[in-house]
Protein backbone atom coordinates (compact mmCIF):
# COMPACT_ATOMS: atom_id res chain seq x y z
CA UNK A 1 0.00 0.00 0.00
CA UNK A 2 1.30 3.25 -0.77
CA UNK A 3 1.40 6.67 0.67
CA UNK A 4 2.31 10.53 -0.43
CA UNK A 5 2.44 13.56 1.34
CA UNK A 6 3.57 16.77 0.07
CA UNK A 7 3.53 20.33 1.50
CA UNK A 8 2.99 23.75 -0.22
CA UNK A 9 3.26 26.92 1.61
CA UNK A 10 2.05 30.29 -0.30
CA UNK A 11 1.11 33.11 1.25
CA UNK A 12 0.62 31.46 4.82
CA UNK A 13 -1.82 29.14 3.39
CA UNK A 14 -0.35 25.75 3.65
CA UNK A 15 -1.66 23.12 1.04
CA UNK A 16 -0.59 19.59 1.83
CA UNK A 17 -2.05 17.09 -0.95
CA UNK A 18 -2.62 13.18 0.49
CA UNK A 19 -2.09 10.49 -2.12
CA UNK A 20 -3.11 6.52 -1.63
CA UNK A 21 -3.59 5.36 2.32
CA UNK A 22 -3.22 6.91 5.54
CA UNK A 23 -3.19 4.24 8.37
CA UNK A 24 -1.02 3.46 11.15
CA UNK A 25 1.91 2.77 9.36
CA UNK A 26 1.93 5.57 7.23
CA UNK A 27 0.74 8.53 9.98
CA UNK A 28 3.45 9.80 11.36
CA UNK A 29 4.78 11.25 7.85
CA UNK A 30 1.29 12.99 7.35
CA UNK A 31 2.13 14.15 10.98
CA UNK A 32 5.49 15.37 10.27
CA UNK A 33 4.20 17.37 7.79
CA UNK A 34 1.34 19.21 10.08
CA UNK A 35 4.32 20.28 12.00
CA UNK A 36 6.03 21.49 9.40
CA UNK A 37 3.19 23.62 8.23
CA UNK A 38 2.59 24.83 11.79
CA UNK A 39 6.40 25.63 12.67
CA UNK A 40 5.90 27.98 9.35
CA UNK A 41 3.31 30.32 10.70
CA UNK A 42 0.33 28.76 8.47
CA UNK A 43 -2.84 30.65 8.96
CA UNK A 44 -4.99 28.09 7.01
CA UNK A 45 -4.56 24.24 6.17
CA UNK A 46 -6.16 22.72 3.07
CA UNK A 47 -5.33 19.41 3.24
CA UNK A 48 -6.54 18.14 -0.70
CA UNK A 49 -7.47 14.60 -0.25
CA UNK A 50 -8.78 13.89 -3.77
CA UNK A 51 -6.34 11.17 -4.04
CA UNK A 52 -6.42 9.89 -0.49
CA UNK A 53 -7.64 6.38 -1.23
CA UNK A 54 -8.22 5.25 2.47
CA UNK A 55 -8.05 6.75 6.02
CA UNK A 56 -8.11 5.00 9.21
CA UNK A 57 -8.64 6.62 12.62
CA UNK A 58 -4.80 7.23 12.95
CA UNK A 59 -5.05 9.86 10.24
CA UNK A 60 -7.90 11.28 12.16
CA UNK A 61 -5.72 11.67 14.82
CA UNK A 62 -3.52 13.66 13.13
CA UNK A 63 -6.41 15.73 12.15
CA UNK A 64 -6.26 16.09 15.76
CA UNK A 65 -2.94 16.96 16.21
CA UNK A 66 -3.08 19.85 13.84
CA UNK A 67 -6.24 21.20 15.38
CA UNK A 68 -4.10 21.12 18.44
CA UNK A 69 -0.77 22.58 16.76
CA UNK A 70 -2.29 25.31 14.97
CA UNK A 71 -5.00 26.65 17.10
CA UNK A 72 -8.54 27.72 17.27
CA UNK A 73 -8.20 30.63 14.30
CA UNK A 74 -6.73 28.67 12.27
CA UNK A 75 -9.27 27.53 9.25
CA UNK A 76 -8.63 23.65 8.70
CA UNK A 77 -10.32 22.08 5.14
CA UNK A 78 -10.01 18.93 4.03
CA UNK A 79 -11.08 19.11 0.26
CA UNK A 80 -12.46 16.71 -2.22
CA UNK A 81 -12.17 13.51 -0.27
CA UNK A 82 -14.22 10.53 -1.69
CA UNK A 83 -17.18 9.36 0.11
CA UNK A 84 -16.14 6.33 1.95
CA UNK A 85 -13.16 8.95 3.41
CA UNK A 86 -15.80 11.78 4.25
CA UNK A 87 -18.05 9.00 6.01
CA UNK A 88 -14.41 8.52 8.34
CA UNK A 89 -14.27 12.05 9.07
CA UNK A 90 -17.96 12.72 9.77
CA UNK A 91 -18.85 9.46 11.91
CA UNK A 92 -15.64 10.48 14.05
CA UNK A 93 -17.83 14.27 14.62
CA UNK A 94 -14.53 15.98 12.64
CA UNK A 95 -17.36 17.88 10.80
CA UNK A 96 -18.06 19.97 13.23
CA UNK A 97 -14.44 21.76 13.63
CA UNK A 98 -12.85 20.84 10.07
CA UNK A 99 -14.41 22.26 6.61
CA UNK A 100 -15.03 19.13 4.14
CA UNK A 101 -14.80 20.99 0.95
CA UNK A 102 -16.32 19.36 -2.11
CA UNK A 103 -17.29 15.81 -0.48
CA UNK B 1 -2.96 -16.89 -2.52
CA UNK B 2 -5.80 -19.11 -3.55
CA UNK B 3 -8.80 -18.92 -1.09
CA UNK B 4 -9.91 -22.35 -1.58
CA UNK B 5 -7.18 -23.93 0.88
CA UNK B 6 -4.62 -22.90 3.27
CA UNK B 7 -1.06 -23.54 2.53
CA UNK B 8 0.96 -24.98 4.94
CA UNK B 9 3.22 -22.47 4.85
CA UNK B 10 1.17 -19.60 5.96
CA UNK B 11 1.10 -21.86 8.95
CA UNK B 12 -0.32 -21.14 12.57
CA UNK B 13 -3.76 -21.43 11.83
CA UNK B 14 -5.63 -21.54 15.15
CA UNK B 15 -8.97 -20.95 14.56
CA UNK B 16 -11.10 -21.87 11.24
CA UNK B 17 -14.17 -22.85 11.41
CA UNK B 18 -18.30 -20.88 10.55
CA UNK B 19 -18.89 -18.05 12.55
CA UNK B 20 -21.19 -19.49 14.20
CA UNK B 21 -18.15 -22.21 15.53
CA UNK B 22 -16.15 -21.76 18.35
CA UNK B 23 -11.71 -22.12 18.02
CA UNK B 24 -11.17 -25.27 18.79
CA UNK B 25 -9.07 -25.43 21.10
CA UNK B 26 -5.92 -23.96 22.00
CA UNK B 27 -3.61 -26.42 20.18
CA UNK B 28 -3.14 -25.52 16.32
CA UNK B 29 -5.09 -26.93 14.41
CA UNK B 30 -4.24 -27.12 10.66
CA UNK B 31 -6.92 -26.59 8.11
CA UNK B 32 -6.76 -30.08 6.71
CA UNK B 33 -8.81 -31.99 3.92
CA UNK B 34 -10.82 -33.73 6.45
CA UNK B 35 -12.22 -30.34 8.10
CA UNK B 36 -15.94 -30.28 7.73
CA UNK B 37 -16.40 -27.72 4.74
CA UNK B 38 -17.93 -24.72 4.85
CA UNK B 39 -21.62 -24.44 3.78
CA UNK B 40 -20.82 -22.39 0.91
CA UNK B 41 -17.63 -21.14 -0.89
CA UNK B 42 -14.07 -20.50 1.11
CA UNK B 43 -11.83 -20.13 3.92
CA UNK B 44 -8.44 -19.22 4.24
CA UNK B 45 -5.72 -17.34 7.03
CA UNK B 46 -2.50 -15.63 7.14
CA UNK B 47 -0.56 -15.50 10.45
CA UNK B 48 1.72 -12.13 10.74
CA UNK B 49 3.95 -10.54 13.21
CA UNK B 50 2.16 -8.11 15.42
CA UNK B 51 3.60 -5.07 13.80
CA UNK B 52 2.32 -1.76 12.30
CA UNK B 53 4.61 -3.08 9.01
CA UNK B 54 2.45 -6.22 8.58
CA UNK B 55 -0.84 -4.21 8.71
CA UNK B 56 -0.83 -4.21 4.97
CA UNK B 57 -0.57 -7.89 4.86
CA UNK B 58 -4.11 -7.92 6.70
CA UNK B 59 -5.86 -5.04 4.32
CA UNK B 60 -4.87 -7.39 1.23
CA UNK B 61 -6.15 -10.61 2.83
CA UNK B 62 -9.32 -8.82 3.59
CA UNK B 63 -9.32 -7.17 0.56
CA UNK B 64 -9.22 -10.45 -1.34
CA UNK B 65 -11.61 -11.69 0.48
CA UNK B 66 -14.42 -9.48 0.26
CA UNK B 67 -13.45 -9.09 -3.44
CA UNK B 68 -14.31 -12.86 -3.71
CA UNK B 69 -17.39 -12.16 -1.98
CA UNK B 70 -18.88 -9.58 -4.05
CA UNK B 71 -19.17 -7.06 -1.62
CA UNK B 72 -20.14 -3.77 -2.73
CA UNK B 73 -17.55 -1.13 -2.47
CA UNK B 74 -18.62 0.75 0.07
CA UNK B 75 -19.02 -2.66 2.41
CA UNK B 76 -15.80 -4.03 1.30
CA UNK B 77 -13.91 -0.53 2.45
CA UNK B 78 -15.62 -0.72 5.71
CA UNK B 79 -15.17 -4.49 6.05
CA UNK B 80 -11.25 -3.51 5.33
CA UNK B 81 -11.27 -0.11 7.96
CA UNK B 82 -12.78 -2.54 10.87
CA UNK B 83 -10.09 -4.89 10.58
CA UNK B 84 -7.69 -2.58 10.11
CA UNK B 85 -8.43 -0.79 12.96
CA UNK B 86 -8.84 -3.91 15.04
CA UNK B 87 -5.13 -4.92 14.02
CA UNK B 88 -3.92 -1.84 14.60
CA UNK B 89 -5.55 -2.59 18.77
CA UNK B 90 -4.20 -5.48 18.82
CA UNK B 91 -0.87 -4.19 18.03
CA UNK B 92 -0.41 -1.00 19.32
CA UNK B 93 -2.66 -1.91 22.52
CA UNK B 94 -3.08 -5.76 22.95
CA UNK B 95 0.87 -6.71 22.77
CA UNK B 96 2.75 -2.86 23.45
CA UNK B 97 5.87 -4.12 25.85
CA UNK B 98 5.65 -7.49 24.60
CA UNK B 99 7.97 -8.89 22.00
CA UNK B 100 7.88 -11.50 19.02
CA UNK B 101 3.72 -11.41 19.14
CA UNK B 102 2.18 -12.76 16.56
CA UNK B 103 -1.88 -12.43 15.24
CA UNK B 104 -3.68 -14.76 13.44
CA UNK B 105 -6.13 -13.73 10.81
CA UNK B 106 -8.75 -15.99 9.45
CA UNK B 107 -11.42 -15.19 6.64
CA UNK B 108 -14.57 -17.02 5.13
CA UNK B 109 -17.31 -16.36 2.65
CA UNK B 110 -20.69 -17.98 2.98
CA UNK B 111 -23.99 -17.70 1.70
CA UNK B 112 -25.30 -14.80 3.28
CA UNK B 113 -21.71 -13.25 4.92
CA UNK B 114 -18.34 -12.47 5.07
CA UNK B 115 -16.57 -13.44 8.28
CA UNK B 116 -13.09 -12.09 9.36
CA UNK B 117 -11.40 -13.60 12.65
CA UNK B 118 -8.48 -12.13 14.66
CA UNK B 119 -6.68 -14.13 17.19
CA UNK B 120 -4.05 -13.18 19.42
CA UNK B 121 -2.00 -14.16 22.76
CA UNK B 122 -1.94 -10.77 23.97
CA UNK B 123 -3.24 -10.20 27.73
CA UNK B 124 -7.04 -11.30 27.96
CA UNK B 125 -9.23 -7.26 26.76
CA UNK B 126 -12.69 -7.17 24.92
CA UNK B 127 -11.21 -4.62 22.40
CA UNK B 128 -15.18 -3.26 22.56
CA UNK B 129 -14.68 -2.24 26.23
CA UNK B 130 -12.07 0.75 24.80
CA UNK B 131 -14.65 1.83 22.44
CA UNK B 132 -15.79 5.76 23.02
CA UNK B 133 -18.48 6.95 20.87
CA UNK B 134 -16.82 11.00 19.69
CA UNK B 135 -18.57 13.55 21.52
CA UNK B 136 -19.52 15.52 18.85
CA UNK B 137 -19.93 18.61 21.19
CA UNK B 138 -16.22 18.98 22.80
CA UNK B 139 -14.05 21.55 20.48
CA UNK B 140 -11.40 18.78 18.39
CA UNK B 141 -8.35 20.15 20.08
CA UNK B 142 -9.99 18.87 23.76
CA UNK B 143 -11.02 15.39 21.90
CA UNK B 144 -10.08 12.34 23.91
CA UNK B 145 -9.52 10.02 20.63
CA UNK B 146 -8.50 7.01 22.60
CA UNK B 147 -10.99 4.10 21.41
CA UNK B 148 -12.08 6.09 18.40
CA UNK B 149 -10.71 2.98 15.73
CA UNK B 150 -12.79 0.56 17.66
CA UNK B 151 -15.85 3.08 17.33
CA UNK B 152 -15.03 3.30 13.81
CA UNK B 153 -14.79 -0.86 13.42
CA UNK B 154 -17.66 -1.33 15.40
CA UNK B 155 -20.13 0.88 13.25
CA UNK B 156 -18.56 -0.18 10.41
CA UNK B 157 -19.84 -3.89 10.26
CA UNK B 158 -22.79 -5.86 11.03
CA UNK B 159 -21.46 -7.59 13.93
CA UNK B 160 -18.48 -7.19 15.93
CA UNK B 161 -17.79 -10.19 18.56
CA UNK B 162 -15.72 -11.38 21.21
CA UNK B 163 -14.71 -14.17 23.14
CA UNK B 164 -11.72 -15.22 25.39
CA UNK B 165 -10.95 -18.77 24.63
CA UNK B 166 -8.38 -20.95 25.86
CA UNK B 167 -6.64 -18.36 27.11
CA UNK B 168 -6.41 -16.36 23.34
CA UNK B 169 -8.72 -13.32 22.49
CA UNK B 170 -10.92 -14.20 20.20
CA UNK B 171 -12.82 -11.43 17.44
CA UNK B 172 -15.32 -12.00 14.61
CA UNK B 173 -16.12 -9.28 12.05
CA UNK B 174 -18.92 -10.10 10.17
CA UNK B 175 -20.46 -8.45 7.14
CA UNK B 176 -24.03 -9.20 5.44
CA UNK B 177 -23.49 -10.39 1.74
CA UNK B 178 -26.31 -8.23 1.33
CA UNK B 179 -24.47 -5.59 2.12
CA UNK B 180 -23.01 -5.90 -1.43
CA UNK B 181 -26.96 -4.45 -2.59
CA UNK B 182 -26.01 -1.44 -0.74
CA UNK B 183 -26.83 -0.72 2.98
CA UNK B 184 -27.25 2.29 4.74
CA UNK B 185 -24.20 3.78 6.83
CA UNK B 186 -25.56 3.79 9.93
CA UNK B 187 -27.54 0.38 9.61
CA UNK B 188 -24.47 -1.88 10.94
CA UNK B 189 -24.08 0.68 14.06
CA UNK B 190 -28.26 0.33 14.97
CA UNK B 191 -28.08 -3.52 14.56
CA UNK B 192 -24.76 -4.00 16.94
CA UNK B 193 -25.97 -1.14 19.76
CA UNK B 194 -29.06 -3.46 20.03
CA UNK B 195 -27.14 -6.51 20.04
CA UNK B 196 -24.36 -5.86 22.37
CA UNK B 197 -24.89 -5.17 26.42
Amino acid sequence: MSFDVRLRINDKVASIELKGELDASTAGRFHDVIDEAAQLGAIELVIRAENLTYLASAGLRSLVVARQKMGDEVRIAVVGAAEPVARTIRLAGFDHSIDLVDA
Amino acid sequence: MAFDSVSASEGGVRAVSGPAGRVRSEACVRYEPEWPPLTVATATAITVPAELAELDRVAEFVLRLGGQAGLADSALYRLRLAADELATNIVMHGYRDIPGGRVSVAGGIEADRVWVRFVDDAPAFDPRQGMRAPDRDMPLEQREIGGLGVYLAFTSVDTFDYELVAGRNVSTLTMRRSSAAGVQDSAPAQEQRRRTP
